[in-house]
């Protein structure tokens, strides 16, 4: 593991999280952890409790936030907002769809390759050409 | 004349084609190429991940619930030790996003490290071979032996790499002072998953950005 400083430039973001207790305390070990002035974290830890809206408001606050780069999402979360999520388009911040602990990654609901298996299915092929 | 400046004309139209044929391919087999690269680096992510939430449970068994939990996080205001640097570049028709890491460079710190962080060996090695007390000391110096004895205005000397591990210990002690050895393995799991992150993030933007340009190519041909 490399120990060289990379020196945060002008142009540098945070990381933000939607995952589980685990998950979260996992990455702020890794010190991606942050509280504004006015206590406000960059990350959401889901549990039982969490409720839908919850997890809709925080993604909608997080993707309009300026300072932060990347959303890191446990992809059992962001099925339940499925639609919010597919519905992103931008290029930052980047959503990054992770697995958890009870849930392993499948790509069948990943949103990035949900973008693009269109242009592998022969019926959009034969559509455009119509 | 005639003929031969058809020839000629046509003779180019046929290879500007072939170059845009090439351009073609060339965007296909990126596009092609990412999304290999994205679907290796989620399964490299998973088992980092895997081993990251073992030695947590690791710690937790060995240090007690109570010890690692939401409800000890720091919610004091800090800022994040470890950011990013974001980068927008024009290839070639579209903008393409790039994603740093600076892993342990929080800018509470930043005035301390960034003069040892951006130097080179060889010159900081030069810098301290020039100052007078140094140079009274005599040549015959380790290069640890120099940089460990030389004259900081603000205190002792501090190195990049103490600056790190300070920055790891800060981030383990919001667990308490003495903290199970498996709690530093899971950080140092977590510090490895997040580099992963940053590359799949990347590619995540070669992808969306070489897919436009494919669906481009697709709407002009047919």
């Amino acid at each position: 593991m490399a120990n060289r400083v990379q020196i945060p430039g002008r142009n540098s973001a945070l990381i933000a999280m939607i995952a589980d207790e685990d998950t979260i305390t996992g990455f702020l070990l890794a010190g991606v952890g942050n509280v504004d002035l006015r206590r406000k974290t960059n990350y959401l830890i889901v549990d039982s409790k969490t409720t839908v809206k919850q997890i809709e408001d925080t993604f909608k606050e997080f993707t309009a936030r300026e300072d932060i780069a990347i959303v890191l999402i446990s992809q059992y979360v962001a099925n339940m907002i499925r639609l919010l999520v597919d519905s992103y388009n931008k290029p930052v911040p980047a959503i990054l769809e992770i697995p958890s602990k009870d849930h392993p990654y499948d790509p069948t609901h990943d949103s990035v390759l949900s973008r693009v298996k269109y242009l592998f299915s022969a019926e959009s092929v034969a559509s455009e050409r119509r | 004349m005639g003929e031969e400046e058809e020839k000629g004309s046509s003779e180019n139209g046929v290879e500007s084609k072939e170059e845009e044929q090439d351009e073609q391919e060339n965007n296909v087999l990126r596009f092609l190429d990412s999304l290999d690269s994205y679907l290796v680096l989620m399964d490299s992510l998973s088992p980092t991940l895997r081993q990251g939430w073992m030695e947590l449970a690791s710690a937790r068994h060995s240090m007690g619930a109570s010890r690692i939990n939401s409800a000890l996080f720091d919610l004091k205001h800090h800022n994040a030790a470890t950011s990013l640097e974001v980068n927008h570049h024009d290839d070639t028709t579209m903008q393409q996003t790039c994603f740093t890491l600076c892993k342990w460079a929080s800018p509470d710190t930043q005035n301390l490290c960034s003069k040892e962080a951006t130097l080179e060996e060889g010159e900081l090695l030069q810098r301290k071979a020039s100052s007078p007390q140094i140079r009274h000391r005599g040549a015959s110096r380790s290069s640890e032996e120099v940089q460990e004895k030389r004259p900081q205005p603000y205190g002792p000397p501090v190195t990049v790499d103490d600056q790190v591990q300070k920055e790891r210990s800060k981030s383990l002690s919001v667990f308490g002072a003495l903290v199970s050895p498996k709690l530093r393995g899971a950080q140092l799991s977590f510090e490895t998953a997040l580099e992963t992150l940053v590359e799949i993030a990347n590619i995540r933007s070669t992808i969306l950005c070489a897919r436009d340009q494919v669906q481009e190519e697709m709407k002009t041909t047919m």
